[in-house]
């Protein structure tokens, strides 16, 4: 899965993700060799079976199972520590400290540009990490924002997409959230290219590791918690609600990054 | 030796000429139409939201714009997918007035949340039969959301019939909620007409 890098979709990220460590992204990978034995067999009725490819969820009742424990554990853990976090932080501090988030995933992000073939995109964020790391104080204020670098989203999962691979059935990970078998083995790849994993060990970085995912995690929650409350209150079947937003959203992101065919070169080199 | 283009092809040439600035202007009408009605109805909206009234008077003066904007029949049958076929007259003329109100109060009930609202508007583009309008919403401390409105103009004037934003269309996941509920339910209707009236009476 991704990191939740407090973009205001809720759709696809509702579900921060307690992201990068090595033995999670065995477990996702095991469970994705498992699930090919619990198969439900497709409706023979046309319109249900048409129903049934759009929704492209093969493995629908293991999801929902995973679905429900996730909400679940959700509703006793993350959620009452996301709304405390709310009642006691001020947004422009929660704001900064998603921004944080954000800026220390740039280098993630910027791979994935590369990886995708937009030069612009990368060059974007590449710069953002400079600028936000310096001026920006680790990312604690978006000063790069303001300089007319904006942040953009990418992930593994988006750059295979824009490869032309399929995203394969839809999968609901448990405390992860929604994916997909194209997804998941994305936030395998995209815990690869995070160098905070490669650096050396007796420099504080388990430390910062706990406290950087917990505090995205926590972050991520609080940007995204009205959001999930208003699915689970307003939909008569959030689980479905939730996969159908998640699937058309990152078909968008995907296309969105394919239909970018922005110059290299800045905007401001052409008009001096 | 001499080429001549047989007369009906000069014909066909000719009548495609004619046509093709004909057809383009008129796209390009529909486009900047699409696009004045969103700046129009958004501005209204905005004007409502970001004034000082009480909440309830705000709801209140937000009803006539939403019947007159938006083509809310045209969204519930869409919503209700390949069921709106198997359904009898009278389940879908109560599904269509459920529908109003459950559409309605998930607006009203966002009227809240929103405050020191400005928007954008962007570029359009043909989607489908209908035409896309691109906007950006901004609200204050937080990011702005890219916000896709759809513009049908079948009913004889310009009216909303699908919000798209961050990429996903609410009509389609409303349609899915529903389906995906209907279907396990046993593929019946009465249920959801059911579950609606439920959720409208649980409507504070």
């Amino acid at each position: 899965m991704r990191a939740e890098t407090g973009s205001n979709s809720w759709s696809s990220r509702p579900f921060p993700s307690l992201r990068r460590s090595a033995i999670r992204v065995a477990g996702v990978a095991l469970g994705l060799l498992g699930l090919a034995g619990c198969a439900a067999p497709p409706p023979t009725d046309p319109d249900a079976l048409a129903e049934y490819k759009e929704a492209n969820d093969k493995y629908e009742k293991l999801n929902r199972k995973a679905f429900d424990v996730t909400m679940w554990a959700n509703k006793y853990t993350l959620r009452p520590v996301a709304k405390a976090y709310i009642w006691a932080v001020p947004r422009p501090l929660r704001n900064s400290f998603g921004s944080l988030y954000q800026t220390m995933n740039e280098p993630v992000v910027f791979f994935n540009d590369v990886g995708a073939g937009k030069p612009r995109r990368a060059g974007d964020a590449f710069v953002r990490w400079c600028i936000n790391m310096t001026a920006g104080i680790g990312g604690l204020i978006d000063v790069a924002n303001y300089a007319g670098y904006k942040h953009h989203d990418n992930d593994a999962g988006l750059t295979l997409a824009t490869w032309g691979v399929p995203s394969g059935p839809y999968l609901f990970l448990p405390v992860l959230g929604p994916s997909s078998f194209r997804d998941g083995i994305g936030y395998g790849i995209d815990t690869g290219l995070s160098p905070w994993n490669y650096v050396p060990r007796g420099y504080g970085l388990i430390t910062f590791n706990w406290a950087y995912n917990i505090m995205g995690t926590i972050n991520g929650m609080a940007t995204n918690v009205d959001a999930l409350d208003q699915v689970m209150k307003d939909s008569l079947d959030p689980y479905a609600t939730i996969r159908s937003a998640y699937q058309q959203q990152r078909q968008a992101m995907a296309e969105a990054i394919k239909n970018d065919h922005r110059a290299t070169v800045p905007d401001w080199y052409h008009t001096r | 030796m001499q080429t001549a283009i047989p007369r009906r092809h000069a014909l066909a040439l000719l009548a495609t000429c004619a046509a093709t600035p004909v057809a383009s202007a008129w796209a390009v009408d529909a486009l900047t139409q699409a696009r004045s009605f969103v700046s129009m109805f958004g501005n209204k909206l905005v004007g409502i939201v970001n004034s000082d009234m009480p909440l309830e008077k705000k709801k209140q003066d937000i009803l006539p714009l939403l019947n007159q904007y938006v083509d809310v029949d045209a969204i519930g049958r869409y919503c209700l997918g390949r069921y709106w076929r198997i359904a009898t007259p009278e389940q879908q003329a109560r599904y269509i007035k459920l529908f109003h109100e459950v559409l309605v109060n998930a607006i009203t009930d966002k009227i809240g949340d929103y405050r020191g609202v400005t928007f954008v508007v962007g570029t359009s583009a043909p989607s489908g039969d209908d035409t896309a309008v691109s906007t950006v919403i901004n609200r204050p401390g937080q990011p702005g959301a890219d916000t896709q409105w759809i513009i049908s103009t079948a009913s004889g004037s310009p009216k909303v019939v699908d919000v798209v934003g961050e990429g996903a269309s609410l009509r389609l996941t409303q349609r899915q909620d529903y389906s995906s509920f209907i279907a396990r339910n046993s593929g019946n209707v009465d249920a959801l007409l059911h579950a609606l009236d439920k959720q409208i009476a649980n409507h504070h």
